[in-house]
């Protein structure tokens, strides 16, 4: 078999709808835009948890913030009619994802989980998939940040400390996923239960805005928000088909 | 890794043999200086390497009191979550709470007593060396009876260090304790005193709520407890699947609470008591209040008609009257009132008259509305909440040199007192200033005798939150790491100061930790006899495991008025410091949801933290009216000097579309002038810049109530933030939807508005 039939074949695989329904998990994650206040509670559990470095002042202002989830925000209106909308943004974990198919080392890739992931050691720092993401939540190391002594001591064993020209983002914490899926098969059960591990942001959003879980399993909490008439996909039309749902604000 | 090199290597196989003997040897020869991972021969109970042990505790980066679960991994703490077991936070927890850790590795902390020097440096001195010297003149001046010389002034504490200052001072003879804070809610408690006759304050019931009326409180990012608000929040808006509460927010400056609310009013500042007034009015003159007083309401009110009222609030008469007829018609609803609405000289009245909305409508001790708190389980303590007069007495007793020694725990006074009340030059009066705190904050850097305090992750605590969250809720505060530096627990040091005064007859504890055992004891007494039966040790341990304590005693549930109130009612017009023809604007300081009073501001994950309303990080900024910068020919990053009548600061422009023209607001949190590398002369302080304006009901400082002008400097900066454009501009990101239906209505225009800024 030629290199290329093989690599068709592959494409044709892993490109056909509902492949990866096929897999026993398939991690989604909604927000209720309705119940976002823009605390960014969320972004700071993020930075807890995943180990991101504090870039400087100098490095924000040249546009090259490290936050693997951020509140955007939108105004809308005019005084004294003036609103102000939150909007949690992370990786969308498109199960079509536009910077897959540009990394030339495969450096990121679509798991058995759904999940879109990135291996930091396979990375070049080429930057396409950044290009490439319509969503703008990957983001580079353009340093070695460090942490001033002795703040390392807080970094979370069970995450990868990335190094100068890595790509970073999201991974729905999947240390986490990880560590749930070990215990389950630990604990002689098949499936890890509805509610029993939750990303860093899910697990602190203090006002539930954020829901995570498995969209294979119909009962899941999150496959119930999911179904939620105000349901739907940032950029939709671009079909990534992402598994971030956004539930629509309220205007009451 | 064995220290060798290749030579030694050689010589140790070549002395050995190359057959068996080399390896015996090899390892033999590395056995010395061998490292281990985790240094314990055998290793504590609760350290497995690789695992996660989790504390529980409760979180001191604010006075909400949350309950926090710490997860450590081989001795060190890696991650704060909210207490799933905790009625307060739930399980959830806010960025500042979370940025916890970075106070307890913070490389700016204080590692060991320091005294200051004849060369005005610190130079550090043991335990033994500051505790002596403080010690042996608190005694001196115990055994001369001049023992109220000594004041002792902390951050808000509860529970029982609250208890051991208490009986600390009592010791001495001094009344002068205090507890201060640039953000205690003194105008409520007063309000409340007056409404209620509690002096507690009571729970305010967001989850069940349908209609949450909020004048200034900016209950979801630092009004009093924002995690436990934005529970209920989330609970109320998308709880139930028939009803969607609904949410107004009524401030001169949009905060984070006016963003999440379904519709957000601004009033003139100052003018929200009578806004609330307006409505008052209204809901008794429409016949919706039947009550036997209601007579004597009609009388009280009789100004506050809606047109009366719309002309001096600056709210449209329709709104008023729409606003009151649905408070009515919506039940249960609720009206809080806080913030820079408690700030004005009007302070109390108004949020008295927030209280009466809440009486004419029936939400007093209903499930929605205002639930009363019973008394709190913790040791019954008097109130030592110090008003910016209070702080003024205390400036001034230094100043004629009747303080000899000032104890500092955790507050910083120079930071967070405008310069008018001369505090700095105060503590230059006091012979012996001594601070607790864990960092080198602008108050710390002029003591004597620095003795530090462990952080809240190091040390034995517990806290009573208040406000309760309508039944009694304790928690005990222990340490999740040993002690990084050499430093002690607060408790630790006040009770070996008190030995050292010949105390231990009184307070003869030897650690916080036995204290704290002692004051659980009548806690643990309280408890059905299944817990007691059970003895105090299985208790104490199931407090320390689940982090929190309850029971479901709740609070008052009759209250009748005072009819005295209703004659008092009414909120006379704000006064400001300054005249308008020189100072056309008005100052609307406001709490940086990242920084709190400023104690965030030392961590750098907080700094990195975009601002939720601007995305700016790093530094201060004055939001501006659109349509103000746009006369004035102002851009975003134009720097401006800002004029009070008793100062001038310095300040980029940000255009903010939701405040009002003639209010301009600068967030408080930065400014330090020490406080460690991260804070240290990083933007601006807008307390330094306040009239000192009072409130004369309680004595605080009407931050709100200072006029300012603003004039270009023709000078620019590009300010640090990360938000692009503000507008949707037609890409739909951001969808809505109407009050029930599915209709996907696309809010986004796709015109540029004028007064946007592209830089």
């Amino acid at each position: 078999m030629s290199l290329f039939s093989r690599f068709l074949d592959g494409w044709r695989k892993y490109r056909k709808p509902g492949y990866y329904e096929k897999f026993d998990y398939h991690w989604t994650m909604t927000v209720d835009l309705d119940k976002c206040t823009g605390c960014e509670a969320c972004m700071m559990a993020c930075q807890a948890e995943n180990n991101i470095p504090v870039v400087g002042e100098d490095e924000v202002a040249r546009g090259r913030e490290l936050q693997w989830i951020r509140v955007e925000r939108y105004w809308e209106g005019e005084y004294p009619n003036a609103r102000l909308r939150f909007m949690p943004m992370m990786c969308q974990h498109c199960d079509a994802a536009p910077c897959e198919t540009v990394c030339p080392v495969s450096a990121t890739y679509h798991n058995q989980d759904g999940l879109n992931t990135q291996i930091y050691n396979r990375c070049i720092g080429t930057r396409s998939c950044a290009v490439y993401c319509p969503y703008e939540v990957r983001y580079f190391n353009y340093y070695d940040h460090g942490w001033d002594s002795p703040l390392e001591q807080q970094l979370n064993p069970d995450v990868t400390v990335r190094g100068k020209g890595v790509m970073e983002k999201c991974t729905f914490c999947i240390q986490r996923i990880r560590q749930a899926k070990d215990l389950a098969k630990d604990d002689d059960r098949r499936r890890v239960q509805d509610g029993e591990m939750q990303p860093a942001c899910v697990q602190t959003c203090p006002t539930k805005a954020l829901v995570f879980g498995d969209r294979n399993d119909p009962e899941s909490q999150v496959s119930l928000s999911m179904d939620d008439p105000r349901s739907y996909r940032v950029l939709d039309e671009l079909n990534t088909d992402s598994s971030v749902f956004y539930l629509k604000k309220v205007d009451a | 890794m064995p220290n060798i090199d290749r030579r030694e290597f050689l010589k140790l196989v070549g002395a050995g043999g190359v057959s068996v003997g080399a390896g015996f040897m090899l390892r033999e020869s590395t056995k010395h200086p061998r490292e281990y991972l985790i240094p314990h021969v055998v290793a504590p109970e609760d350290i497995s390497s690789g695992l996660s042990t989790w504390y529980n505790s409760v979180c001191s980066m604010c006075p909400a009191g949350c309950g926090i679960s710490v997860r450590t991994r081989e001795g060190r703490a890696k991650k704060i979550e909210g207490n799933l077991s905790h009625p307060v936070s739930q399980g959830r927890l806010c960025a500042l709470g979370q940025a916890g850790l970075q106070a307890l590795y913070n490389p700016d902390r204080l590692t060991a007593p320091m005294r200051r020097n004849g060369e005005g440096t610190f130079e550090e001195i043991t335990w033994e060396q500051g505790l002596k010297q403080v010690g042996d003149r608190l005694d001196l001046l115990r055994a001369a009876g001049r023992g109220n010389r000594v004041a002792l002034l902390t951050t808000g504490v509860r529970g029982h260090l609250a208890q051991l200052f208490e009986s600390f001072m009592r010791q001495l003879g001094s009344p002068r304790l205090l507890h201060y804070d640039y953000d205690h809610p003194h105008t409520l408690y007063a309000a409340n005193q007056q409404f209620f006759g509690e002096d507690r304050l009571p729970y305010y019931d967001l989850q069940n709520t349908r209609l949450l009326l909020s004048f200034g409180a900016d209950y979801l990012s630092n009004w009093i407890s924002p995690v436990h608000h934005s529970l209920g929040f989330g609970e109320s808006r998308q709880g139930p699947a028939d009803v969607r509460g609904r949410f107004v927010q009524i401030e001169p400056r949009m905060s984070i609470s006016g963003a999440a609310a379904d519709e957000w009013i601004p009033a003139r500042p100052g003018t929200e008591g009578i806004l609330a007034l307006g409505l008052a009015h209204h809901i008794i003159a429409e016949g919706n209040y039947s009550g036997a007083d209601r007579d004597a309401w009609m009388a009280a009110l009789a100004d506050y008609t809606a047109d009366a009222v719309a002309e001096q609030t600056g709210v449209p008469a329709t709104t008023i009257t729409r606003l009151a007829d649905s408070f009515v018609d919506t039940a249960p609803s609720l009206a809080i009132g806080g913030g820079s609405a408690g700030n004005h000289s009007n302070g109390v009245d108004t949020l008295v008259a927030v209280n009466a909305l809440n009486y004419l409508v029936g939400n007093i001790g209903q499930e929605g509305g205002l639930v009363f708190n019973p008394e709190p389980a913790g040791p019954a303590l008097q109130q030592h909440q110090a008003s910016y007069s209070t702080m003024l007495e205390l400036a001034e007793a230094a100043h004629h040199g009747e303080i000899d020694v000032l104890i500092i725990n955790g507050t910083n006074p120079v930071f967070t007192l405008p310069p008018t009340a001369e505090f700095e030059s105060a503590l230059a009066q006091i012979p012996l200033v001594v601070s607790l705190s864990s960092f080198l904050d602008e108050t710390t850097a002029l003591a004597d005798v620095i003795l530090p305090s462990h952080t809240y992750l190091e040390s034995w605590g517990d806290d009573f939150p208040e406000p309760g969250v309508g039944f009694s809720v304790g928690a005990v505060s222990q340490p999740v790491v040993s002690p990084l530096y050499n430093t002690r627990g607060t408790g630790d040091i006040i009770l070996d100061l008190a030995r050292r005064m010949g105390s231990s007859s009184v307070m003869p504890w030897q650690s916080m930790e036995e204290f704290l055992k002692y004051g659980w004891q009548r806690i643990y007494q309280r408890g059905d006899s299944q817990t007691l039966a059970q003895g105090f040790d299985a208790f104490w341990t199931s407090v320390l495991k689940a982090g929190a304590w309850g029971e479901t005693k709740s609070g008052n549930t009759a209250f009748s008025l005072n009819p005295d109130v209703i004659a008092g009612i009414g909120v006379a017009p704000p006064e400001f410091s300054g005249s308008e023809d020189d100072y056309p604007f008005i100052l609307h300081p406001y709490l940086s949801p990242n920084f709190h009073d400023g104690r965030g501001a030392n961590l750098p994950w907080m700094q990195e933290l975009p601002d939720p309303m601007t995305s700016i990080m790093y530094g201060s900024w004055v939001e501006m009216n659109p349509l103000t910068a746009q006369q004035m020919e102002l851009s975003e990053g134009d720097l401006v000097d800002i004029q009070s009548p008793h100062g001038q600061l310095r300040v980029p422009v940000f255009i903010y579309p939701a405040i009002m023209p003639n209010v301009i607001a600068i967030p408080i949190g930065q400014g330090h002038g020490e406080y460690g590398r991260y804070a240290k002369d990083r933007g601006v302080n807008p307390i330094q810049i306040l009239s000192p304006q009072l409130e004369p009901v309680t004595g605080s400082l009407a931050s709100s109530a200072t006029r300012v002008n603003v004039s270009a400097t023709g000078k620019r900066v590009k300010l640090v933030k990360t938000g692009g454009t503000s507008r949707d501009l037609g890409r739909n990101i951001i969808q809505t939807t109407g009050g029930s239906g599915v209709e996907v209505s696309s809010v986004s225009s796709n015109s540029i508005p004028i007064t946007e800024v592209t830089s």
